[in-house]
């Protein structure tokens, strides 16, 4: 690996005023999961600034009130997989970032840095779409939120600025009695990436009639987003396995309209609409 | 490049070491400390063979920067012993023989020892998700898993807990 200067931030403010500085030069480091292997593989320019965020007390946390979860970026894989207000009222969330890695990944990779590595297989990034997350990235010039639909502006590549920080991750608790799911499928049963994953969200009414619907695929499309039509075809109808195949297969459809045919569409379309299908049954 | 002065416990020793900060814990242990127990695998955090305790919690060593580990306690697979006697974990991974090569070894006992400090009568499921980070080729897991169940039981009996 090679080296560079190390710098141990205090607070948030010297962390940007060190991301200021050092514009384009420096990385953050929090959890050092992905960014450790970045280094190994020596692509790019070598930073020549570490900023380390780890000790950050207040980036940490994950608080519950007023109808809203709100997540410091640093807060692990593991805290929120075991958090019993993120198993609650935000499943898919929690099962997601129990699926990541492994425990030892789990131990040490955050939700902020799988956020902002921004890669098309990140595990918390759908669930948090589907949650409808705000974002708020924080520099020496201010802060400011962002939708996180509207984060991402091509796969590794987000829409921060060099010079900012996320701070904080902040999404609605889903309704008490809405369900939600999260599926991955890799190559192993753990300790891998995900070849494709779906977040779900399912919401009835007392007849069990659909009323919210939300599907957002993972390691499928160049940016993240919520299948709107696959999302439509359920609001109003009651749960069927046939009404679930065919949002799948809408919700494949989505993703060759994004991508175009690939060579591994192939096994991808017809298995993202079994994914989709299978979410939305664990939903209900 | 910044040396680096690390102040850290070790096993339960407090350590004062001269580093860089591009180094890993795992060069660390190895490297500067000749503490070999700690196995170097893929260096990428996919195979679990570089498995320590950091602040009790089971990490992938190859992916902590040395800077990270100022002021905390790091347990290796040479801190489960007390001198010659083997921890309970120890001896029942001896008596359902699972170890083969014995390179997973190390990665699996400490991901055990986060396991059964935390979780004392874990079951089949909780044992084999707590593994599922160190990849063993030899043994299919079958052993690994039993003696887990086995030293859970003795541990109940005697209280052992890592030094560290």
């Amino acid at each position: 690996m090679r080296p560079f200067r190390y710098l141990a931030c205090a607070s948030v403010e010297e962390a940007c005023a060190a991301l200021r500085a050092h514009a384009g030069r420096a990385r953050v480091l929090a959890g050092g999961t992905d960014l450790l292997l970045e280094l190994r593989r020596g692509d790019g320019p070598a930073p020549e600034v570490m900023v380390d965020i780890s000790r950050l007390e207040e980036l940490r946390g994950i608080v519950a009130g007023n109808g809203t979860l709100r997540l410091g970026p640093l807060a692990r894989h593991a805290e929120l997989a075991a958090s019993e207000p993120v198993r609650r009222r935000a499943g898919l969330l929690a099962a997601a970032a129990g699926a990541v890695g492994s425990p030892q990944v789990r131990n040490r990779g955050t939700v902020g840095g799988n956020v902002m590595n921004a890669a098309t297989c990140a595990d918390t990034v759908p669930p948090l779409v589907a949650l409808g997350a705000r974002l708020t990235l924080r520099s020496a010039g201010g802060s400011r939120e962002l939708d996180i639909a509207d984060f991402f502006e091509r796969p590794y590549v987000t829409r921060a600025r060099p010079d900012e920080l996320l701070v904080a991750i902040e999404f609605p608790a889903l309704p008490p009695c809405a369900r939600s799911a999260f599926v991955k499928l890799g190559r192993r049963n753990a300790l891998s990436i995900a070849r494709l994953s779906v977040a779900a969200v399912v919401d009835r009414d007392a007849s069990g009639r659909i009323t919210d619907a939300r599907i957002v695929p993972g390691a499928a499309l160049p940016v993240w987003k919520r299948a709107r039509e696959a999302e439509a075809m359920l609001v109003g109808q009651a749960p069927s396995e046939a009404l679930f195949a065919a949002a799948g297969r809408r919700t494949a459809e989505l993703m060759i309209g994004e991508t175009g045919r690939r060579w591994s569409s192939e096994y991808k379309e017809p298995v993202l609409a079994v994914l989709v299908r299978r979410a939305l049954e664990a939903c209900c | 490049m910044d040396k680096l002065t690390l102040h850290a416990t070790i096993n339960g020793r407090a350590v004062t070491v001269e580093t860089e900060p591009h180094h890993t814990l795992l060069d660390l242990l190895r490297d500067t400390l000749g503490l070999t127990g700690t196995k170097r695998g893929c260096e990428v955090g996919e195979c679990g063979a570089c498995t320590v305790l950091l602040d009790g919690v089971a990490v992938n060593s190859c992916l902590v920067l040395v800077p990270q580990v100022e002021g905390r306690r790091v347990t290796t697979v040479e801190g489960l012993a007390e001198g010659e006697m083997l921890s309970s974990l120890q001896e029942a991974f001896l008596d359902h023989e699972a170890a083969h090569c014995g390179f997973c070894t190390p990665g699996m006992l400490m991901s055990a020892q986060d396991l059964l400090d935390h979780n004392p009568a874990p079951t089949e499921q909780e044992i084999r998700a707590a593994i599922s980070g160190t990849l063993c080729r030899c043994s299919g897991y079958v052993q690994i898993v039993e003696a887990i169940q086995d030293a859970a039981g003795r541990r109940r009996g005697t209280g052992d807990k890592a030094r560290g």
